[in-house]
């Protein structure tokens, strides 16, 4: 006796077996009480391409992904889609696609997303200004008894800290939501990573490390945000400032790849003598929550997103990232972008 | 110069060093990658354990040593990002030794004996002829980064290098 069809009618979820041009060959209960007759139509829709963009069911066809799954908005509802098996017996290749109502978990997320951001904004606006008084005291004309003068300074490095945490959080809820988007404008890469050193020039003569750029003016612009990338560059360099010792050395390079001649990606780098990242950590560095079990030299954990953001911005301009590191020599953040030519 | 060559076999690569001495050994202790066991997909290459052998390679045959077989790896493994970090840090390394003179950036480098009665033994290219034609022997580090085309990191490294092949001293 064959159960599959009875059981798939029990099944919570609708289930449709979906051809690349959209119609429907197979149906359980749940899909038909889902999405009763008006299924057909916009099932069509979805395979349909219109000005040059394919629908969402194309995705399900091209890639290969054993498991491939998406959120898509049908009549008011999220649903997200996951693609259960290839079927190629019929005249047409088709898919098996379990089709779940996600819609309140996702306006829950989206609530907690917006919640978080709003706290964190309100949190960044009285942190600057703390940050702005004691920087004012600290660069005033003013003789500080050196006791004060140390513990000012104290008081800037924890708020420069506090910011740091603050913007990984907010940064890690706009992940989270959907809403990181990344602008398409050309970046000098050199005045890019120039500005990055710049930024933290005076926090790395104050814990007496050399941080130093080690890339040419001759570097190829890339697609994507300026902010983004000065943001995970600095991210990078905020990080080997934690775990590099004093006279230790922080270089920022870039190099460039080629193909035929032409250039084809930018590498970008980040190195330091800091005290390095155990093997076993390697692989699992850029998670998200994820610290190095090796502790900061400055005082101070974090909230264990810096990585994970980084990777993000990266992937979002087509790139990718690796890390490399020697315990007790140093580490390298690697960052590879792919140069786009216009057509 | 130093020099070496990338030799693969179908189950392993094993980079080896002819540095120095004239017979040519295997490096095995050092830069000795071991592949995976042959599995079902040929394609899947094993990474090198690069953290574990640059870590080895460090402390048994120095940072130029080293730096010379990962530029070589490069060749092998041209699609390992990971690979062009290790470079670097190396690199890093180097640069890091020649700051920790104790004159630091105020160091002044000098083009040694051998050099001046010897020149045609070193083979320099461009930038590094460029460095040594800024040498005199009154301009310290800090003041060659200034006057240097090349970015300070680059600088420095050069430097580093052309006192590991004994062309300039850094007098203490």
């Amino acid at each position: 006796m064959n159960y599959a069809p009875a059981l798939l009618d029990h099944l919570p979820n609708a289930i449709g077996v979906i051809t690349e041009n959209g119609a429907i060959e197979y149906r359980n209960h749940a899909f038909d009480e889902t999405f009763g007759n008006d299924a057909a139509q916009w099932i069509k829709e979805a395979a349909r391409a219109v000005a040059g963009e394919r629908g969402w069911l194309h995705g399900f066809f091209v890639d290969n992904d054993d498991l491939r799954s998406t959120d898509v908005e049908i009549e008011g509802r999220v649903y997200r889609i996951d693609r259960i098996m290839r079927v190629n017996e019929g005249e047409a290749p088709a898919v098996a696609l379990s089709f779940e109502d996600v819609t309140r978990e996702r306006e829950a997320e989206q609530a907690k997303s917006d919640f978080t951001a709003q706290i964190v904004h309100d949190l960044r606006g009285p942190l600057s200004g703390i940050q702005g008084t004691l920087e004012f005291i600290l660069s005033a004309d003013t003789k500080l008894d050196s006791m004060y003068a140390d513990l000012l300074q104290e008081a800037q490095r924890e708020s420069e800290r506090m910011m740091s945490l603050i913007n990984e959080i907010l940064d890690f809820s706009k992940i989270r939501s959907g809403n990181f988007t990344v602008e398409q404008e050309p970046i000098r890469v050199a005045g890019v990573l120039k500005r990055a050193v710049r930024s933290l020039q005076s926090v790395a003569a104050r814990d007496e490390i050399f941080l130093i750029s080690a890339h040419g003016r001759d570097v190829p612009q890339i697609i994507g945000s300026v902010e983004k990338l000065t943001q995970a560059v600095i991210n990078l360099i905020s990080n080997s400032l934690k775990f590099t010792p004093q006279k230790g050395l922080i270089s920022v390079g870039a190099q460039i790849e080629r193909k035929n001649d032409a250039p084809d990606a930018i590498v970008i780098t980040v190195t330091d003598s800091g005290m390095g990242i155990k093997p076993d950590e390697l692989q699992t560095i850029f998670e998200k929550y994820k610290q190095s079990g090796t502790k900061s030299l400055r005082g101070g954990g974090g909230t264990g997103l810096g990585l994970y953001i980084v990777k993000q911005i990266v992937e979002a301009h087509g790139g990718d990232m690796s890390v490399a590191s020697v315990e007790g020599v140093g580490t390298s953040m690697v960052l590879r972008f792919p140069v786009k030519r216009a057509a | 110069m130093i020099g070496h060559e990338v030799v693969e076999s179908s189950s392993r690569r094993v980079v080896e060093d002819s540095l120095g001495d004239l017979t040519t050994r295997r490096l095995e202790d050092s830069i000795n990658i071991n592949y995976a066991p042959m599995s079902a997909n040929p394609i899947v290459s094993a990474k090198p354990d690069w953290s574990r052998l640059v870590g080895d390679s460090l402390k048994q045959r120095g940072t130029w040593r080293t730096y010379a077989k990962l530029f070589e790896a490069r060749r092998a493994y041209p699609d390992d990002l990971s690979l062009r970090g290790y470079i670097e840090i190396v690199r890093n390394t180097i640069v890091r030794e020649f700051l920790a003179h104790p004159k630091g950036m105020q160091a002044v480098p000098k083009l040694s004996a051998e050099f001046m009665s010897n020149f045609d033994r070193f083979n320099l290219n461009a930038q590094e002829g460029y460095l040594v034609s800024l040498i005199d022997g009154r301009l310290d580090v800090q003041k060659l980064l200034i006057l240097s085309p090349f970015d300070p990191f680059n600088t420095i490294f050069i430097l580093a290098k052309l006192q590991a092949e004994n062309a300039i001293t850094v007098p203490q």
